[in-house]
């Protein structure tokens, strides 16, 4: 997988591409909005994260120029301006996505996964895990044979992470995901909610599944 | 000389925007009016007396003249006295007589008649006008009155004579044209006095306006303490200088708010900052383990996203008080909605050994809210309620509504706020303890946010509070949004 990443401010182009190349991609990184639209012309790209800001050409232009080119490429636009009628204006001119600055980098990389997921991955009935087997029809969950006595609010959690295995979620995703609570709340309540949701899956085994990353959530993971 | 035109036609427009000179202007204009008319009433009344005394003095004498004739038309010496000698005697208001018989043969002249004016002239004016009083100049051009009678002579009556009389008025007339002379005097004298006394009356009662212009100009944003002195003035104006004071005291408060907002807001920038910064600084001094690395960057990460947080609820409370906010409305279950919040903050609770409950009213209360934001206001509340309640107590979620207004209410059985911290807590940053709150990771703007987010719905935030004993919140709004006015 082959991503362009165009951002003027070297530092968010080297971690971006020091973070997605750790991830498996191929990253090529553009430093104004004219070389950006070059490459994106001149090769094929499965994605293009374009920030707003951009000197000699933004943002905006470099996206309607490259749909205009017929190139489809993806483009996840990056701004450090949330303003909804912007967000719409990127939607417009033919955004796959939409990020605000200050990001979690789990956060970008979630977001590209799922720009990149070409086939939208086929709805489990179970998810098994080292030993833990979670039921989705039936809402059951067992580690090791045993039946894990869950409230609804932790098996939505738990299932969550199960299904996106690998990934660190950020608190606030969360928090939308499991609860609806489309803000960012003060975030420990969802530490709480791990935090008793670990008690019953992870505390009675030595093999911890759930694995905290500081400052930027929860990830479940087979091997730690 | 169209220039010209133009330049004195400004500067006038220019003189008229002053008070001073609109209200000089208003006095002058309206006391000449005032002189002009009491001057000429008094003359009109004047000329009215003097022609009123005229015809008296006339009607008088054709009655002696009548009486005579018909009584004694041949007592000779009577009417020679009353015609010829009578007049040759007065000085003032003199008057000429000539009696004529049947044939129009003069019978009896006051002498010198002739002289003082046209007989003939005097005929032919007052023919077909018997016994009134026609104005007729004179021979010297002086003004006269003159009548003619018809008097029957003898009782009962033997022939008729005509009475001719002819009155001096040139007098009266003198009087009237000194009447006017001083009338003019006193015109002129209003027209010179008025503007000079009105100017001054105007400046009397400008000048206090200027003094509190003269205040104003020296009130800046460095001097905002400064007031004008309400007494000594008129009452109109102590009122105009109070309300300016109280919008200064307002000013003021705002002042200091947004100078405080500013300390504040550098202050909880710079300790993220700071701790990134001597963090990074520290980890790098020396060689260190693998994990005293990753410990640094973690915490930097964990301040990162502190910052982060509050750059976003900051820009998240500039755009509630910016008019362009839209509020994505929909139909919302209140009880639903105060369920999820309940849930999601259940566990927090139970860890703090609090019961967080709701109660809610017979019938569903629905009402037209941006249910994400609502979720935020509630949200923000109940994690107060959560951190402020101890052990064993209760935090109730409730919600009703009356007439078209919905009422969301978030009470618990905490520490409480003192008095003198009410009327504050809803200014950004502000903390009732800040050591408190600083460690539990509150950033001081839940508060303002929940109002920012009332004020967006047309609704408004009340705080009761009892120390020890509990916090009541109470979010008012109305049920369905108003209708869109554009603006």
């Amino acid at each position: 997988m082959r991503i362009l990443v165009v951002d003027d401010e070297a530092k968010t182009a080297r971690f971006l591409k020091k973070g997605l190349g750790e991830s498996g991609f191929v990253v090529d990184v553009a430093t104004n909005g004219l070389d950006g639209l070059q490459l994106a012309q001149d090769m094929d790209f499965d994605l293009v994260i374009l920030d707003v800001m951009l000197p000699k050409l933004d943002g905006w232009q470099v996206l309607t120029r490259l749909r205009q080119s017929g190139r489809d490429t993806q483009v996840l636009l990056l701004t450090a301006r949330d303003a909804i009628h912007e967000r719409v204006k990127g939607f417009e001119l033919g955004a796959d996505d939409y990020l605000v600055k200050p990001f979690a980098f789990s956060e970008l990389l979630a977001r590209v996964r799922s720009l990149l997921r070409r086939t939208p991955s086929r709805p489990q009935d179970t998810i098994r895990m080292a030993d833990l087997e979670i039921d989705l029809l039936r809402h059951r969950a067992t580690r090791g044979g045993q039946r894990l006595d869950l409230t609804s609010k932790e098996f939505l959690l738990l299932s969550l992470l199960a299904r996106r295995a690998g990934e660190v979620l950020s608190r606030t995703l969360i928090a939308e995901a499991v609860w609806d609570m489309n803000f960012d709340s003060d975030t420990n309540v969802v530490d709480v909610n791990v935090r008793r949701l670990r008690s019953k899956v992870d505390d009675p085994f030595s093999h911890k599944l759930i694995q905290t990353i500081r400052g930027a959530g929860y990830v479940l993971e087979a091997d730690s | 000389m169209c220039w010209k035109l133009t330049r004195s036609v400004t500067s006038v427009e220019r003189l008229w925007r002053t008070l001073a000179f609109r209200l000089t202007a208003g006095y002058a204009l309206a006391g000449l009016i005032l002189v002009i008319l009491a001057t000429a009433a008094l003359y009109l009344l004047l000329v009215s007396e003097l022609d009123k005394s005229t015809e008296l003095f006339l009607g008088d004498k054709l009655n002696v003249l009548r009486t005579m004739l018909r009584e004694r038309p041949d007592d000779q010496d009577a009417l020679r006295e009353e015609v010829e000698l009578e007049t040759a005697a007065r000085r003032y208001e003199q008057f000429y007589i000539r009696l004529l018989d049947d044939r129009n043969k003069p019978l009896m002249t006051t002498p010198g008649m002739a002289e003082e004016l046209d007989l003939s002239q005097l005929a032919q004016r007052t023919r077909g006008h018997p016994d009134v009083a026609i104005p007729m100049k004179g021979s010297h051009g002086q003004a006269l009155r003159v009548a003619t009678a018809a008097a029957p002579a003898g009782a009962p009556p033997t022939h008729t004579i005509t009475i001719q009389i002819a009155i001096d008025v040139s007098q009266k007339e003198a009087l009237l044209a000194r009447f006017r002379l001083m009338s003019w005097v006193i015109m002129l004298g209003t027209l010179a006095i008025f503007p000079v006394v009105g100017y001054q009356i105007a400046r009397q009662g400008i000048r206090p306006v200027e003094e509190m212009a003269a205040t104003a100009r020296r009130i800046s944003s460095t001097h905002l303490g400064e007031r004008i002195l309400t007494e000594g003035y008129p009452f109109e104006l102590a009122s105009l200088a109070g309300t300016f004071n109280e919008m200064l005291d307002r000013l003021e408060d705002s002042f200091d708010r947004i100078s405080k907002f500013s300390a504040d807001i550098a202050h909880d920038l710079r300790t993220p900052v700071n701790n990134i910064r001597g963090e990074a600084d520290v980890a790098l001094a020396r060689a260190r383990t693998i994990d005293e690395y990753r410990d640094a960057l973690e915490s930097s990460l964990e301040e990162a996203v502190r910052l982060s947080d509050l750059i976003a609820n900051l820009l998240f409370l500039a755009r509630t008080e910016s008019p362009l906010m839209h509020l994505r409305r929909e139909q919302v279950d209140v009880a639903d909605l105060l369920n999820g919040v309940q849930e999601y903050y259940e566990a927090s609770a139970a860890d703090g050994g609090i019961s967080l409950s709701t109660r809610f009213a017979d019938r569903p209360v629905i009402a037209e809210l941006d249910r994400t934001l609502m979720q935020r206001a509630v949200g923000n509340l109940v994690s107060n309620a959560v951190a402020h309640t101890p052990s064993g107590g209760s935090v109730v979620l409730a919600t009703s509504s009356e007439s078209a207004v919905v009422r969301i209410e978030v009470a618990d059985s905490g520490i409480g706020i003192p008095q003198e911290a009410l009327p504050r807590v809803f200014d950004r940053f502000f903390r009732v303890d800040p050591s408190r709150s600083q460690a539990s990771g509150g950033t001081g703007l839940g508060l303002a946010i929940v109002q920012g987010i009332m004020l967006l719905h047309g609704g408004k935030v009340e705080i009761v509070s009892q120390p020890g004993e509990g916090t009541r919140v109470v979010l008012s709004m109305p049920a369905s949004a108003p209708p869109v006015t554009k603006v």
